[in-house]
C-alpha cells in the first residue's frame, strides 16, 4: 500500500502515471516478474490517474480536445511501434530518447 | 498546426512507450509545455486525461491475458487514489514555475537512470533481453 501512496502522490503532483514507481517496486519488493508487474501497474494507474484527473478537472486544468488528439496519436504510435520497431535497435532508440530528455531538462529549467 | 503537433507528439509517445516501456506522462507534459506553450498545471491535467483511457485499455487487455494480480492491484490502487488526491492538491498549492522545476528534477533523475540502462544495454548482447527479435537482429 505504501507503494501506491508514493506512486499516487508522484502521479498526482507531476501528471504522470506512476508506473515508474510501481513497476520497479513490485519487482524488487514483492518479487513480481516484469510482465506481471507492468500489467498490475497499469491497473493501479487507472485508479490513481482517475483520482488525480478529477482534481485537475475541478481546477479547470484539463484541455480535453488536446487530450483526445494525443490519445489518437498515441494509439497510432503504439500500433506502429508494435509492428515495425523491431527493425530499430533498442539501444539506439534509448540513446536518442535520452538525448532528447537531457535537452528537455535543460529547457524546462531555463524557460 | 497545433493539431499536427499534438498528433506527432502522440505518435512519438506511443512508439516510445510501446518499445521502451516509458509512460506517456514523461513525454506529454514536457511536449505540451515546451512545444505548445501550455502552463505546467494544464499540461499535467491534459497528460492525465490521456493516461487514464490509455491505462484503462491496457489494463483490460492485460486482464484478459491473465497478467494482472488483482489482490495487489486493488491494494496499491486504493492507496494510489489517496496519494493522487494529496499529490494533486499539493500541485495546485504550488506556483507553476516551481512545479515545472520540480518536474525537471524528476525527469533528470529518470534520465540518469536511462543513461545507465543504455550503457548496460550497449555493453554486450548477452545482457540484452533474450527476445526472438534480438536473436534475429544480433
Amino acid at each position: 500500500m505504501a507503494i501506491g501512496l508514493v506512486a499516487g502522490f508522484i502521479g498526482g503532483l507531476f501528471g504522470v502515471g506512476g508506473g515508474i514507481i510501481v513497476v520497479p517496486a513490485l519487482v524488487l519488493l514483492l518479487g513480481f516478474t516484469q510482465h506481471h508487474a507492468s500489467a498490475t501497474s497499469t491497473a493501479t494507474i487507472v485508479a490513481s490517474s482517475g483520482a488525480a484527473l478529477a482534481t485537475f478537472a475541478l481546477e479547470g486544468a484539463v484541455d480535453i480536445p488536446a487530450a483526445a488528439v494525443l490519445v489518437a496519436g498515441a494509439s497510432i504510435g503504439a500500433w506502429w511501434g508494435a509492428h515495425h520497431l523491431h527493425r530499430i535497435s533498442e539501444v539506439w532508440l534509448l540513446r536518442a530518447f535520452t538525448a532528447v530528455m537531457v535537452l528537455t531538462v535543460v529547457r524546462l529549467v531555463l524557460v | 498546426m497545433t493539431v499536427v503537433a499534438l498528433i506527432l507528439v502522440g505518435i512519438a509517445a506511443g512508439v516510445i512507450g510501446s518499445s521502451l516501456g516509458i509512460g506517456g506522462g514523461l513525454i506529454f507534459v514536457p511536449a505540451l509545455v515546451l512545444l505548445l506553450g501550455f502552463d505546467q498545471h494544464l499540461a499535467e491535467g491534459t497528460s492525465l486525461a490521456v493516461i487514464l483511457p490509455t491505462a484503462a485499455v491496457g489494463a483490460w487487455s492485460h486482464h484478459r491475458q491473465g497478467r494482472v494480480v488483482w489482490r495487489t492491484a486493488l491494494g496499491v490502487g486504493a492507496a494510489g487514489i489517496v496519494g493522487a488526491i494529496v499529490g494533486s492538491r499539493v500541485a495546485f498549492s504550488l506556483d507553476g514555475v516551481v512545479l515545472r522545476r520540480l518536474y525537471a528534477a524528476l525527469i533528470a533523475v529518470i534520465t540518469i537512470e536511462m543513461i545507465i540502462r543504455s550503457f548496460r544495454l550497449g555493453a554486450g548482447p548477452q545482457e540484452q533481453d533474450p527476445s526472438p527479435e534480438d536473436a534475429v537482429s544480433t
